[in-house]
């Protein structure tokens, strides 16, 4: 651990302060790309999987905890309680609560911190938090000129107005809605939005590509050592993110073509930005008690966490550059810098996201005039970002990647010893953002 | 100048064929008449559907361009007169004001004047301003000025009056999707029943290779974009360029950095092709 982590760690604790969420342990089932090992595979299928191998890995079956947290960004409307279906679908006592979380891809991360307050604050004592999504088994729902007109056939109360409601029916109404991956507000792509950026900040292709690279080795090379034996289980025979290629390079990224942005300045492909992808992840937290009490270890714990937002709807900030304005927050509140931290988790929703988080840290104008700093934040030493591969690796099924980073972290911090902090940052759909920081118990 | 009251909205596609009939021989200065519906009691249905097809946010506040659709069937009685100098069929919406002096919502009654003025000419034959003024309780709450140009007979040497500023060059803040039904769908809240809107069919037969949106619907759109803020009080201009076909794809840019916004709408497939400039000021 760094030396710097230990002090700043005890200028900030001061008593009277809630004590901490512990990070015991995570679950997750390996990623699948859209439409493959996972077409049939429901949300509710694959959190149940999560939690399921969770509970089994840390002596839970028949157990009350807390409470679940946990959510899906793709919903049916069939799934409105699937936190708790999924409850009663596991091993965990059928008297354990849960809820349904939704931020977007926030939502795995912010899922995790509500648990975590909730220890925190001597609510509960234990708690799981997770997150499911599946691109492949996709809500569809009716037309909406038959929605309205089923609605108003609903609403008639005599057989003259059914007949009426009825003549709105057309053929037109057939053609079923398709949730469309745009923001309503812009109708632009998150991958449009995300070129804009890039092209604004002059991020450049080889840069992109190099992230992505960084990504598939270090996401094999964490395979191979086995640090994920005991974060995931097998779920429809996948043992494995089916989206990575350790074999992938620079040179072979080079030759896709752009999928996002226009015209010459487009860098952005289909190897440096996530695939859809199925899969599903689950935390488990409680207090230090509570986890000595059952002889399970603590790998980290919670230590703070912030979100931002910003107003990108007409175009005066990235769509994806929340994470930029939530660090600052969190710095300030824990006294410490960037360059503090022994492990930093940016999720790649697009290589050229981390590249322009990282950037705008280190520009004094956007620093002083955004961020309202006196100095930029400064560069990150590369060699702590991303050190077992990100989502352009292991894919990233929106609401399941805030808990596979937690887990992650939470392990890589326990390695590296105690007192080690490491943070997560988790741009969201809406302009938002989420951050944590984690501490090595 | 005359005021005459009138009790109900007036009916919109009698009031076209009636101008479509009687459009030969107007000629002559504006009338000096104006028409009143006093006590306009919003109806709720209404307003929300005119918020779903526009895309604003559903609710009891009266969008910025709310008035609007309630003062257009008297503009349109006013022009299918047959004392109104200008034949109706052919006008084209050239330009649009409002004046927001404050937020209206549903429980506003509303007293609504029309009339016309300024009949003036201009390089591509002659403008004129229709006015909607809106008034609850004896105070002006809201006014819009319409200006129709008649082409016609040319006049290089007349005043093109302020031109609209140029569209910011940015990257589009979003991009609108505008279906082949959206002038039937704005049609039905807004009773603009022009066959222009409503079908490519009826739009050939008017000239146009397809039906095109309605040039208010596009401001309003506009608007829309532009967050909440413009139900409150602010004063917009729009100058409408090229007509949207429909369907079609339009990409609305934005500068907000300066006092007065500048936003606009442009083709998606043709860039440098302008549908719509707006200036907002609040």
């Amino acid at each position: 651990m760094s030396p710097s982590a230990s002090s700043s760690r005890s200028a900030s604790r001061t008593s009277g302060q809630p004590r901490r969420a512990a990070v015991i342990g995570g679950n997750r089932i390996p990623f699948a790309r859209q439409n493959a090992a996972y077409a049939k595979a429901s949300n509710q299928d694959m959190l149940t999987a999560a939690i399921e191998g969770l509970v089994a890995r840390h002596g839970l079956a028949g157990e009350q905890v807390g409470e679940v947290a946990a959510g899906a960004v793709l919903k049916h409307a069939r799934d409105f309680n699937l936190t708790r279906e999924s409850v009663l679908g596991s091993s965990l006592s059928a008297r354990t609560p849960a809820y349904d979380v939704q931020q977007a891809c926030g939502t795995g991360l912010e899922a995790a911190i509500l648990v975590g307050n909730k220890i925190a604050l001597g609510q509960i004592e234990s708690g799981i938090a997770g997150g499911t999504d599946t691109a492949s088994d996709a809500p569809i729902a009716v037309n909406e000129g038959l929605r309205e007109t089923l609605l108003t056939l609903n609403r008639a109360k005599t057989p003259g107005q059914r007949v009426k409601a009825l003549t709105g029916l057309r053929p037109s109404q057939l053609v079923p809605e398709i949730p469309r991956n745009v923001e309503p507000r812009t109708g632009l792509s998150m991958g449009e939005h995300m070129a804009q950026t890039a092209k604004q900040w002059g991020i450049s292709r080889e840069a992109q590509d190099e992230i992505a690279a960084s990504s598939h080795h270090n996401l094999a090379a964490a395979y191979d050592r086995g640090f994920f034996d005991d974060l995931m289980t097998p779920f429809l025979g996948q043992t494995r993110d089916q989206n990575l290629r350790p074999d992938s390079t620079v040179e072979k990224l080079a030759t896709l073509k752009p999928v996002f942005g226009r015209g010459e300045g487009a860098t952005m492909t289909a190897g440096n930005s996530t695939p859809l992808t199925d899969g599903a992840s689950a935390v488990l937290l409680g207090s230090d008690e509570w986890a000595q009490e059952r002889g399970l270890p603590v790998l980290a714990h919670l230590v703070d966490a912030q979100t931002a937002a910003v107003d990108y709807v007409t175009g005066n900030e990235g769509l994806l550059m929340a994470p930029a304005y939530a660090l600052p927050h969190l710095l300030a509140r824990q006294g410490m810098k960037l360059q503090d931290f022994d492990l930093v988790e940016i999720h790649e929703a697009f290589a050229a996201t981390v590249l322009t988080t990282l950037a705008a840290w280190e520009s004094e104008e956007f620093c002083r005039d955004r961020l309202g700093l006196d100095a930029p934040i400064g560069a990150l030493d590369r060699d702590r970002l991303n050190v077992n591969g990100s989502s352009l690796a292991a894919g990233h099924p929106f609401a399941a990647t805030g808990g596979r980073i937690v887990a992650s972290l939470a392990k890589m911090l326990h390695e590296k010893g105690s007192g080690a902090r490491g943070l997560i940052s988790i741009c969201a759909a809406g302009g938002q953002g989420v951050m944590a920081i984690l501490e090595a118990a | 100048m005359v005021i005459r009251t009138v009790s109900e909205s007036p009916s919109l596609a009698p009031l076209f064929a009636k101008a479509a009939l009687t459009q030969r021989g107007r000629h002559g200065d504006l009338p000096d008449s104006a028409l009143r519906r006093e006590g306009v009691v919003v109806d709720r249905d209404h307003l929300l559907g005119y918020e779903r097809v526009c895309g604003f946010g559903g609710g009891d506040v009266l969008p910025h361009t709310y008035p609007h659709v309630l003062g257009f069937p008297l503009q349109v009685a006013l022009m299918a007169d047959r004392s109104f100098p200008l034949p109706l069929p052919g006008l084209v919406h050239l330009e649009n004001q409002i004046t927001v002096h404050r937020q209206l919502t549903a429980d506003d009654r509303l007293d609504l004047t029309v009339h016309a003025e300024h009949l003036r000419p201009h390089p591509k034959g002659r403008l004129v301003d229709l006015v909607t003024e809106v008034d609850v309780d004896g105070e002006r709450v809201w006014e819009g000025r319409s200006t129709y140009l008649r082409r016609g007979r040319t006049n290089a040497d007349a005043d093109r009056g302020g031109q609209a500023p140029p569209l910011p060059d940015r990257p589009p803040a979003g991009v609108i999707r505008v279906p082949e039904g959206q002038g039937r769908a704005y049609a039905a809240v807004s009773g603009d029943v022009n066959p222009i809107h409503l079908h490519a069919i009826t739009a050939k037969a008017m000239g146009f290779p397809r039906a095109i949106a309605h040039g208010m619907w596009t401001a309003a759109r506009t608007l829309s974009a532009l967050g909440p803020g413009t139900a409150g009080p602010s004063t917009s201009h729009v100058w409408f360029a090229k007509p949207v076909l429909l369907p079609s794809t339009v990409e609305l840019v934005v500068d907000d950095a300066g006092p007065i916004t500048v936003a606009g709408l442009r083709s998606a497939k043709n860039p440098t092709t302008t549908h719509l400039t707006l200036t907002l000021e609040h």
